[in-house]
């Protein structure tokens, strides 16, 4: 085996006994704090409890429907209630976030487009992007709140917030750093404004796009969960603070997991999306 | 209108322009040239004497601060495809593929896409590209890039073609191999030939292609020197009297000034 | 267009030469971009136009604002009555922006430095980047709770929730700039005869520090986000309690005022990192664009 293939294996076998050590140092600070803030909930709650007794109390979440009735209204918890608990409720967080993020995204992406089209422009709004950066996001929740009141509209408008004050932004940094010399060459050919911006813009924005789309991403998911948090009636951000409210740690743990699980699937699908529109590109890895 | 026969004319041009401080620069003062149709001109000068500046108003990528340039008698207002360019930086569109380049220009003008692929694969063929006519430009190395954008404006069937020191990131012997490419391309025999300007620093490269060479100093033209030599012009055709006397002249406008005297003694 | 600058576009009409370059030239010497402040005009003025259109229970006017930022600044019996520490925005702000003081120099320093020890120690690297790949990469919006929960909601964990994220930003940033760094210098110090303690400082030091400082700018607008996230989630006190209380009495022009207090404070820091950044690294290169 050649040196660098050695060092490789090192470094993968060091990274994956780190993993091991975070999962096994999790149950052992399990049984080190075994304290409880509500009877029956331990404050670190061990793998054990959060695959069982948890998962099943997440049946309680199922509102009923669909030709299946409700633990409230007196069926059993069970793995099959949990199970489509955690479905419905994904998917209400899916449903705004995804609402959120293409509307917002397309918002951004056209008004970033359209203010670049003169340089006055991109000095226009360098100022207003500057203080939309220095605005915490998730300060603004009350406003939204007061103004849209508890909806879905509300909550995906948040979201479209988030990433469309991203995505303009950058788009707007992307054009003004695209070569002179393509665009020069372009306009040699006899391209029209339109093709210009169809054929040598866009392309080459793309590879900057990829990290402001990774960062709104990220966004859109503390968006979502924290206008959840302000009073929506479903989705995970619902549960998560129920269960806060009334101590229920080990739930919020096993929430915590699954949101953790779907972002970190949502930026590998980005990445792979974004690896396969720049394939042209330049830098080597 | 009168219609002239002058491919490309600089008319009393001068570009200034304005430092932070408030300063001037004049970059060109009262130039005029003229150029007729199928000539290839060179404009050789030492660095900061003006010639690409000269040639971005000949683009249409600028406009001068006083004078008019035209071209066949219309003056120009604007980069077009009748004035095709080929610059110093890498302008080949790293996001399309080799062939999708070349097909650019005929794109912007909404030629059918088999007509266009044709044209293409023609010139694509005849810079000695076609192995790579798929390719990305980022597997291609620099003296390729410079063969595809050759191609592209080749193919776009201009009639003046337009060249800022395209070639001064290549090696020796790329140059000297994209310099045959160049001139067998201007050679075709199926159409006319084309006019063209080429700014450059390198003196040998300006012999080796032109049939006029422009010398500009200062913001100036300076001299104009017509070479009857034949092409193509090996190394011992530069060898001879009358090209080393030329030569010789045009280090002198550089200001390498101890050619003064082996002119002295060649003139004998 | 697309940012070619006025001396190269089209002028027919003399225009330029003849009115906008002497004006360019006076406004150049003052240093300032007036389309910036055009930009920031237009934004208030947007704030007057929708005015007439929305209703003053969305939108408050720009004095009621003014004026509820003066009334509540130092001490207003409202806050009192809520039962806050804080009776008014000046206490609450000053708390939040010592947190986010705090929390950027420990956690940028610890961030830095074992970014910086990563990027030459890959035995570091593998060891830290599993973890700060994994838990840096949780929302703060649900670590948060937890941390919250376990170590208390007082002060110094607010304080640690904040550095923690800081600290990975931090870490990415350095191990990055130093991978960017272009190794001719570390080279060329070599040839020199130079040390490895010459090298750390002559050379890595310096030669990462604008993207190291240009990381912590970066990290310091994040954290006063994540600060307010902490203090909306948990506080029983500062800016998040207020904010919420505020919410609850539909108090919009207050909730304004607190944003915009929030925001110019946030704004305030980030103008004075930026200059002070720009005076230390005044020798970097920038690179060409249009």
């Amino acid at each position: 085996m050649t040196l660098l293939a050695r060092a490789r294996n090192r470094d993968r076998l060091v990274a994956i006994s780190v993993f091991m050590a975070l999962i096994l140092g999790w149950q052992l600070l399990s049984y080190a704090f075994p304290q409880e803030i509500v009877p029956g909930v331990p404050m670190v709650p061990g793998w054990q409890i959060v695959f069982t007794t948890t998962l099943k109390s997440l049946s309680l979440y199922w509102p009923g429907g669909w030709g299946f009735g409700s633990v409230a209204a007196g069926e059993e918890q069970s793995y099959f209630y949990a199970f489509l608990a955690i479905v419905y409720h994904s998917g209400a967080t899916f449903l705004r976030l995804s609402v959120g993020f293409i509307c917002g995204g397309l918002v951004g992406l056209i008004l970033g487009l359209a203010i670049s089209w003169s340089p006055w422009g991109r000095r226009l709004v360098n100022l207003p992007i500057q203080f939309m950066r220095v605005l915490p996001l998730l300060a603004l929740i009350p406003l939204f709140q007061i103004w849209f009141g508890l909806s879905f509209v509300g909550e995906a408008t948040f979201v479209a917030y988030a990433v469309g004050a991203i995505v303009f932004a950058a788009v707007v940094n992307a054009v003004g750093n695209v070569q002179l010399v393509f665009i020069e060459n372009a306009r040699t050919f006899g391209a029209n404004r339109w093709y210009l911006y169809r054929t040598v813009i866009l392309p080459a924005i793309l590879p900057e796009m990829e990290a402001a789309v990774l960062l709104a991403l990220g966004a859109s998911w503390g968006a979502v969960l924290g206008a959840e948090f302000l009073g929506a009636q479903s989705g995970l951000g619902y549960i998560l603070v129920f269960s806060r409210d009334y101590g229920y740690l080990d739930r919020m743990f096993l929430i915590a997991l699954l949101v953790v699980l779907y972002a970190t699937f949502s930026y590998w699908l980005a990445m792979t999306v974004f690896a396969r529109i720049n394939r042209w590109n330049k830098v080597a890895r | 209108m009168p219609t002239s026969s002058h491919a490309l004319e600089a008319i009393n041009v001068s570009r200034k322009y304005t430092r932070r401080d408030g300063s001037q620069i004049h970059a060109l003062t009262d130039v005029n040239i003229s150029i007729q149709e199928g000539e290839f001109v060179c404009i050789v000068g030492p660095s900061g004497c003006g010639k690409s500046t000269l040639l971005q108003l000949c683009a249409g990528l600028d406009s001068p601060t006083h004078g008019s340039i035209r071209t066949k008698g219309t003056p120009v207002s604007g980069p077009g495809p009748d004035r095709g360019v080929v610059f110093q930086k890498d302008s080949v569109f790293p996001w399309m593929s080799v062939l999708h380049n070349v097909e650019y220009g005929l794109r912007c003008r909404g030629v059918s896409a088999t007509e266009r692929e044709k044209v293409a694969k023609h010139y694509l063929h005849r810079v000695g590209l076609t192995d790579v006519v798929n390719a990305w430009p980022r597997e291609l190395s620099g003296g390729m890039l410079k063969r595809v954008a050759i191609a592209s404006v080749f193919a776009n069937g201009s009639d003046v073609l337009l060249l800022d020191e395209p070639f001064g990131a290549l090696d020796y012997v790329t140059r000297h191999k994209i310099h045959d490419v160049l001139l067998e391309l201007w050679n075709e025999s199926d159409r006319a030939k084309r006019t063209v300007l080429f700014v450059t620093h390198d003196v040998d490269e300006a012999l080796t292609l032109a049939d006029r060479i422009l010398v500009m100093r200062g913001g100036k033209v300076v001299d104009n020197l017509r070479i009857e030599h034949q092409r193509p012009r090996n190394d011992e055709a530069l060898a001879e009297p009358s090209m080393i006397a030329i030569k010789l002249t045009l280090l002198e406008h550089l200001g390498i000034g101890h050619a003064h005297r082996f002119l002295e003694g060649v003139k004998q | 267009m697309f940012g070619i600058s006025k001396e190269r576009r089209l002028d027919h009409a003399g225009l330029t030469t003849r009115v906008i370059q002497p004006i360019r030239k006076i406004l150049l010497r003052m240093r300032f971009d007036p389309l910036s402040i055009a930009g920031l005009i237009l934004m208030i003025g947007g704030w007057f136009a929708l005015l007439p259109v929305t209703p003053r229970s969305a939108l408050p006017t720009p004095w009621g604002v003014m004026d509820a930022i003066v009334q509540k600044f130092w001490f207003h019996k409202t806050f009192a009555f809520y039962g806050l520490i804080d009776t008014g925005f000046f206490s609450a702000l000053v708390y939040t922006t010592q947190n986010v003081l705090i929390a950027v120099l420990v956690g940028g320093a610890i961030g830095i430095v074992t970014g910086l020890i990563a990027a030459r120690s890959s035995l570091v690297r593998a060891a830290l980047d599993p973890i700060v790949l994994t838990l840096g990469t949780i929302p703060i919006i649900i670590a948060a709770p937890f941390l919250l929960l376990w170590l208390g909601g007082n002060r110094a964990s607010a304080i640690c929730t904040v550095g923690f994220y800081v600290a990975v930003i931090l870490y990415t940033y350095a191990q990055r700039a130093v991978d960017n760094l272009n190794p001719t210098y570390e080279a060329a110090a070599r040839t020199f005869g130079a040390s490895r303690r010459s090298v750390l400082y002559d050379v890595l030091l310096p030669g990462t520090l604008p993207e190291i400082l240009g990381g912590i700018r970066i990290a310091l607008a994040g954290a006063w986000g994540l600060e307010a996230i902490v203090e909306l989630l948990a506080s029983q006190r500062r800016i998040g309690k207020l904010i919420r209380s505020i919410t609850t009495a539909s108090d919009i022009e207050s909730l304004f005022a607190a944003l915009l207090l929030l925001a110019l404070t946030a704004a305030v820091f980030d103008a004075i990192v930026a200059v002070l950044f720009a005076r230390i690294t005044r020798w970097r290169l920038r690179p060409e664009s249009n």
